[in-house]
């Protein structure tokens, strides 16, 4: 189990080919005044993101999705969670996800989807369960 | 009712000069009033034709009111100098805006069936009879990125078209005359790459370069929002933008080279004041580039235009345009010494605001799109992209379009929102805002300048700090309810909605690779091949300072030689750098 006093870290991230950053760096910074520790980077390719993941040992990944690639590239990232051996690193996708992209993220097990105009607090809510469940603190432990 | 502005009222051709003007001239007889000037532009240029209109009360209205400003002088007028008030002395009564809606997605046979449709509404409709379209690419394209590049799969046609060899051009363009056809591209780091597609395209088709109209966004001078690696270095962007220009110069003399976008910049999160003070100063970082590599500014700036931003704040977006049109005019001839009015006149196309957009009770979008279009419409603009109302939800639908276009159609033939330029100039609130407006943009420049310039601030990071801190800024004032957003943080329903989206067709990418597949056997592998060393060698001059314009002209040789984007891209890559 890792540091339960440890700030939560998540890993912010969107193609490098996807112009629309608003969202995700607002993200960012709400994430960081909730006092999370937040790493944002572009990706070239998706399975890069699980590397990034791992060497800042994070403990969700929340990928930003504007202009497309939302079914592919998460499906990819899941694929490299499994074979680097952490399938339950939780995923959160974000930005234009259209109905027809909602059914195969979630047979993937995206956790949660959040569409432009979802309350921050929501968001950043979110963040903090999931990092804590995944830190194995979700049975009742009050930090 | 319509009262007459106190003072100076005239109509086109009929001789009438107003009191006020009256007075100068009996007074000073060698100072020729705004209002006479103005009188005597249009009667020349016009000639006998009138301008004015009459309501449904049978009231004529003249093309332009006019009076004492607010500092008791006689006011400017449209069409001089500094053009806060319109860069024509009559503007929509005698050229409507230009209406370019966005188009583009999957392979080109795919956004050719819906250019033919948008032709068929009424639509692609430009300047002097001729036809436009506004191509939006995907995003691998808009990057510089070939479909068959590792990664960009899933974004193959879904958000624009994929286009990345001048043979595809042959399939969009198929049988339209070039010489009559306004061709709009939208895209960030392919920019360069993507004119030389469509360049080298008319040439193969017989077409001489300097009838062909149109523009490339050429977004590598933006570093406000998100291009990541994929655009060039801060400093070769500029360079490169001085590269095209001074080539379109020569060549392509009807080519609009640079969009400055304030639209993008207000998208990134920027506040209107802080996004015309970045767009001005990113037109002064261009004109030093062009000093720099001996290229004289007028020969250039007239080809420069503007992308603006109509979102939320209705009476400001038409003060900032205002604004806008003003400090560029003041910056061009008193920095850059430049003398030719088309330096001066900031030319702008309008959009509406696409981060205002709802994925919540998306038909609030269509109200949004036409106050803003309304706004944009007052403010005096030259084109008009007005955003579907579903496009938070993804990419639009044929409906969707078509009511953006019958949005447009309603201001320009039912509103009566035309019959008069600048409607709005005069108004107390108006004119004191537009004036409020460039005093602080004046002070965002100085605090550049002082920083060293744009580019030094975007190296530094600072700008993209400012950008950041303002969207996060209005998200909070959002999250507070300090700002409303109906639907979202106000009179909201828990009711699903359920609307239709377009699905982009997943066959796209095999086709688009594939196709660039079958490409790459087929072609003169040895003649492309040289091709991109001739454009290695050109981009290493142009790196160092010299021979301008030749990076523009080896794109074109290479696009013509059946090389792709990507290729093109890599080798500017390899000599500009790239950002970050």
């Amino acid at each position: 189990m890792q540091d339960p006093a440890a700030r939560s870290r998540v890993l912010l991230t969107k193609s490098f080919i996807d112009s629309h950053d608003r969202a995700i760096a607002t993200i960012a910074l709400a994430l960081r005044d909730a006092a999370m520790e937040v790493v944002l980077i572009d990706y070239e390719q998706p399975e890069d993101v699980v590397s990034v993941a791992l060497q800042e040992d994070v403990d969700v990944i929340g990928v930003s999705f504007m202009s497309g690639g939302q079914v592919e590239t998460t499906e990819k990232i899941v694929a490299e969670l499994a074979r680097q051996g952490v399938p339950d690193l939780p995923i959160v996708v974000g930005g234009i996800i259209r109905p027809f992209d909602v059914p195969p993220l979630e047979a993937v097990g995206v956790r949660e989807i959040f569409r432009g105009g979802a309350p921050m607090a929501d968001v950043v809510a979110t963040f903090e369960r999931l990092s804590r469940e995944y830190r194995g603190l979700s049975q009742g432990a009050e930090a | 009712m319509v009262t007459q502005a106190a003072g100076i009222c005239g109509r086109v051709g009929d001789g009438i000069v107003g009191q006020e003007a009256r007075v100068k001239a009996e007074s000073a007889e060698a100072v020729e009033t705004p209002y006479a000037l103005w009188q005597r532009t249009v009667a020349a240029r016009y000639a006998d034709r009138s301008f004015t209109a009459r309501n449904r009360s049978g009231v004529e209205l003249d093309p332009v009111y006019a009076g004492l400003d607010r500092h008791g002088q006689p006011s400017e007028m449209p069409g001089q100098y500094p053009y806060t008030r319109g860069v024509y002395p009559i503007h929509y009564q005698y050229q409507p805006w230009m209406d370019l809606q966005i188009i583009g997605y999957g392979v080109p046979s795919q956004t050719r069936e819906r250019m033919d449709l948008l032709l068929q509404e009424g639509g692609a409709k430009g300047y002097f009879d001729r036809e436009a379209y506004n191509f939006i690419f995907d995003m691998p394209t808009s990057m510089g990125y070939d479909p068959d590049h590792p990664g960009v799969r899933g974004s193959i046609g879904d958000c624009g078209i994929s286009v990345c060899k001048a043979s595809d051009y042959e399939v969009l363009l198929a049988g339209k005359n070039l010489e009559k056809t306004t061709v709009s591209m939208v895209l960030n780091a392919g920019s360069p790459g993507m004119l030389a597609l469509y360049l080298a395209a008319a040439k193969r088709r017989g077409f001489a370069l300097d009838k062909l109209g149109g523009n490339v966004t050429n977004y590598i001078w933006d570093f406000f929002g998100h291009s990541g690696g994929t655009n060039f270095s801060p400093r070769g962007s500029y360079r490169l933008i001085a590269d095209i220009a001074a080539y379109c110069a020569e060549y392509v003399p009807l080519w609009n080279t640079l969009t400055i976008s304030e639209h993008n910049i207000c998208e990134a999160g920027a506040n209107n004041v802080q996004a015309v003070a970045y767009s001005i100063a990113a037109i002064i970082a261009v004109n030093e580039e062009c000093v720099k590599c001996g290229i004289e500014p007028d020969s250039v700036v007239p080809r420069f235009g503007f992308h603006v931003r109509y979102g939320e704040n209705f009476f400001e977006e038409i003060a900032k345009t205002r604004a806008l049109r003003r400090v560029y005019a003041k910056i061009n001839r008193e920095r850059f010494g430049c003398k030719k009015s088309g330096s001066l006149q900031a030319r702008i196309h309008a959009q509406t605001a696409g981060s205002l957009l709802t994925a919540q009770q998306p038909l609030n979008n269509l109200v949004r799109n036409a106050y803003g279009a309304l706004a944009a419409v007052l403010s005096g603009v030259n084109g008009m992209t007005i955003n579907a109302y579903d496009e938070a939800l993804g990419l639009p639908t044929e409906e969707a379009v078509t009511l953006s276009l019958r949005t447009s159609q309603i201001i320009a033939e039912e509103t009566g929102a035309v019959h008069v330029s600048d409607p709005m100039g005069g108004s107390f609130y108006i004119e004191s805002l537009t004036d409020e407006i460039e005093r602080r943009v004046f002070e965002i420049i100085d605090d550049i300048d002082a920083r060293g310039g744009l580019i030094a601030c975007i190296e530094s990071g600072w700008i993209k700090q400012q950008v950041s801190a303002a969207a996060y800024q209005w998200r909070q004032e959002i999250e507070s309810g300090a700002r409303t957003m109906v639907g979202v943080n106000k009179y909201t329903n828990d009711e699903p909605e359920q609307f239709a989206v377009f699905q982009p067709d997943p066959e796209a990418a095999r086709m688009a690779i594939e196709d660039v597949e079958r490409h790459r056997r087929e072609r003169d592998n040895a003649r492309c091949t040289a091709a991109l060393e001739a454009l290695h060698a050109a981009a290493v001059d142009v790196n160092e300072g010299r021979a301008i314009g030749s990076v523009m002209a080896a794109l074109v040789a290479a696009a013509d030689a059946d090389a792709t984007l990507g290729e093109m891209q890599t080798v500017l890559h390899a000599v500009f750098g790239r950002n970050k």
